[in-house]
């Protein structure tokens, strides 16, 4: 053990909580370091149709190039879609697409046609876009990449308490299963990283079908996914995630009859902003645009 | 002479072959599992997965598997037209200290009588039974499935002829006041600090080499936490010691009680090769009872 390093236990969480005003969803208090922004706030666009998935759980893939194109145009305040995301990507950026293939419940190929179709719309060369998952770190356009686009489901997770954006990023480390402490706690330090600093232009965290709990080694069931026929689209991962927490928290409450809080608690999402400065967390830092089917909103 | 050779390196992988595979218990096992309960059959082919390549079966908590030492696992679908798939995963955890051990990661559910200790919660069956770690969901609601999955995990139960030992540490945990359902053994740092973080470093030098059983407590003196650690030599025992009462317990007084930030009690003993701590007892009389009955 390095006896020079300054050992983290809980009873230093235990001291911070003692001074620290800490948020809902979190089980052990955070240290504070570097709040993101004292002031300011992001903007986060919540989107729903109510035939965004058919019958058969799978997305519509003319319904969802709808509201991604609405959830963009608000997002960036402009009238046309085309519009933001020439402000998403230059024509000079190399794109990466980060998406996520978890075999139960994996972003749907739709979103990510949907998502590359503009980047190349916006005049990025098609050698120079690509979309990922587990290969990001031999992928010769995520290498080179000027630009992130990070999408992904919202579930519920054995180690994290949620799959989130912030979490999506884990397959840019060479070694994902040391971040799994304290529920996760550290995943925003990968967003500092400097190759992944700054890049990201866009998250699309996508809550079509949410998972809203996990059971047994493979943490699925469809018991615990529904039709939420939703999108939150932000430039800040914090404050897309902090929203699809809460609606996750909500959809428990809901469907347990009580209040069943996300286990474990879903850390690193507070920690990202906290002591990571990655985005805002909190609900009054958090400019909330709902957009479309508002039946059974949870938030 | 080449045709000779050939022969003779042919015999000798088919020797090899079916030695594993009679050497192998989970493959014993596999053999003599069902074809078809309720009208679910098997579907396709037996996968098999081993502390390596079980992260790609099971993405994020395969690493539970490893820290309980996993062997093999298997993975067998049943299906059948109309109704959903039904998924065993028999994990051979090496020894039924392990088996029972990773069934303690996850002891929520209603109790049934399949293996050792089963449980149920709607979609997932599982249980331990000596070395093996059995689990079997159906993804999604159905009556019929979930009669099928129980079914299967009987006749699973029944095809492992013995029971297997809980870990004798157990045996060291007071009765009084221990809630049902909280026991967890285990060997690693990243489940102790999934069940209550302790801290970012293995302070306690917790190792495959080590046993460990947490387990919470409720009396009329409040709750608290209780961890055993048993190592295997003394050597170990008093590093985990110094690095508890260098780390976690500075501020401890002539007994070794410290009061906590929360306003909670923890103390730390070390009894030959067993590190005693009370973790967050609600009074100082609570821990002081609570080292008392362990440390004995």
């Amino acid at each position: 053990m390095n006896e020079k390093r300054h050992v983290v236990t809980r009873r230093d969480f235990l001291r911070a909580g003692s001074c620290l005003a800490v948020g809902s969803m979190i089980g052990l208090p955070l240290l504070e370091k570097n709040a993101f922004a004292a002031t300011g706030t992001s903007r986060v666009v919540l989107i729903r149709h109510d035939g965004a998935v058919d019958g058969g759980g799978n997305a519509r893939a003319d319904i969802l190039s709808g509201m991604l194109d609405a959830a963009v145009a608000a997002l960036f305040q402009v009238s046309d879609a085309s519009e933001a995301w020439r402000a998403i990507v230059k024509p000079g950026d190399t794109v990466g697409i980060k998406t996520n293939l978890w075999g139960s419940l994996p972003t749907p190929p739709a979103l990510e046609d949907a998502v590359k179709q503009r980047v190349l719309a916006a005049g990025v060369s098609p050698s120079r876009a690509a979309v990922d998952d587990r290969g990001i770190r031999s992928n010769p356009v995520f290498e080179k990449a000027t630009a992130l686009i990070n999408m992904r489901p919202l579930r519920t997770h054995h180690w994290s308490g949620l799959g989130t954006l912030l979490k999506n990023y884990i397959m840019f480390v060479p070694s994902p299963w040391s971040y799994h402490g304290n529920a996760c706690e550290s995943l925003g330090s990968i967003w500092n990283k400097p190759e992944i600093k700054g890049k990201t232009r866009l998250n699309v965290l996508v809550m079509l079908t949410p998972q809203f709990h996990g059971v047994g080694p493979h943490h699925f069931s469809k018991t615990y996914v529904w039709t939420y026929g939703g999108l939150i689209v932000s430039v800040d991962p914090v404050a897309a995630d902090a929203t699809g927490a809460r609606i996750i928290q909500a959809k428990r409450n809901l469907f347990f009859g009580e209040e069943r809080p996300i286990s474990p608690p879903p850390r690193h999402i507070e920690a990202a902003d906290v002591t990571y400065g990655v985005g805002h967390s909190r609900p009054e830092r958090i400019e909330l645009v709902r957009l479309g089917w508002d039946r059974d909103l949870l938030i | 002479m080449r045709l000779a050779y050939l022969a003779t390196l042919c015999g000798f992988l088919v020797f090899m072959t079916a030695d594993t595979s009679r050497a192998d218990p989970l493959r014993q096992l596999t053999g003599s599992l069902p074809q078809r309960v309720m009208g679910w059959v098997v579907e396709g082919q037996d996968r098999f997965f081993d502390d390596k390549t079980i992260f790609d079966y099971i993405d994020g908590s395969g690493e539970v598997y490893r820290a309980y030492n996993l062997r093999g696992c298997l993975s067998r679908v049943y299906s059948r037209d109309g109704g959903p798939s039904i998924v065993l995963d028999v994990f051979d955890m090496g020894t039924p200290v392990d088996a029972f051990g990773v069934f303690t990661h996850d002891t929520d559910g209603e109790a049934v009588a399949v293996g050792q200790d089963g449980r149920w919660r709607p979609g997932w069956l599982n249980f331990w039974k000596n070395r093996y770690f059995v689990s079997v969901t159906v993804q999604e609601e159905n009556a019929q499935a979930f009669e099928a999955a129980l079914e299967l995990g009987r006749q699973v139960d029944a095809r492992i002829p013995e029971e297997g030992e809980r870990p004798k540490l157990l045996t060291r945990l007071p009765q009084g006041g221990l809630q049902a359902g909280t026991v967890r053994f285990l060997h690693h740092p990243i489940v102790l600090n999934y069940h209550f973080y302790f801290s970012d470093e293995n302070i306690l030098e917790l190792s495959p080499a080590t046993d460990a059983v947490l387990a919470t407590y409720q009396r009329a003196t409040g709750s608290a936490r209780l961890l055993l650690v048993q190592y295997p030599d003394a050597g170990a025992a008093r590093r985990a010691a110094g690095n508890t009462r260098r780390h976690y317990l500075p501020d401890a007084d002539a007994d070794g009680v410290a009061r906590l930030e929360n306003g909670r009690w923890a103390s730390a003993r070390l009894k030959d090769k067993l590190l005693v701590l009370v973790l967050e007892a609600g009074s100082r009389e609570f821990a002081a009872d609570l080292m008392r009955e362990t440390a004995h």
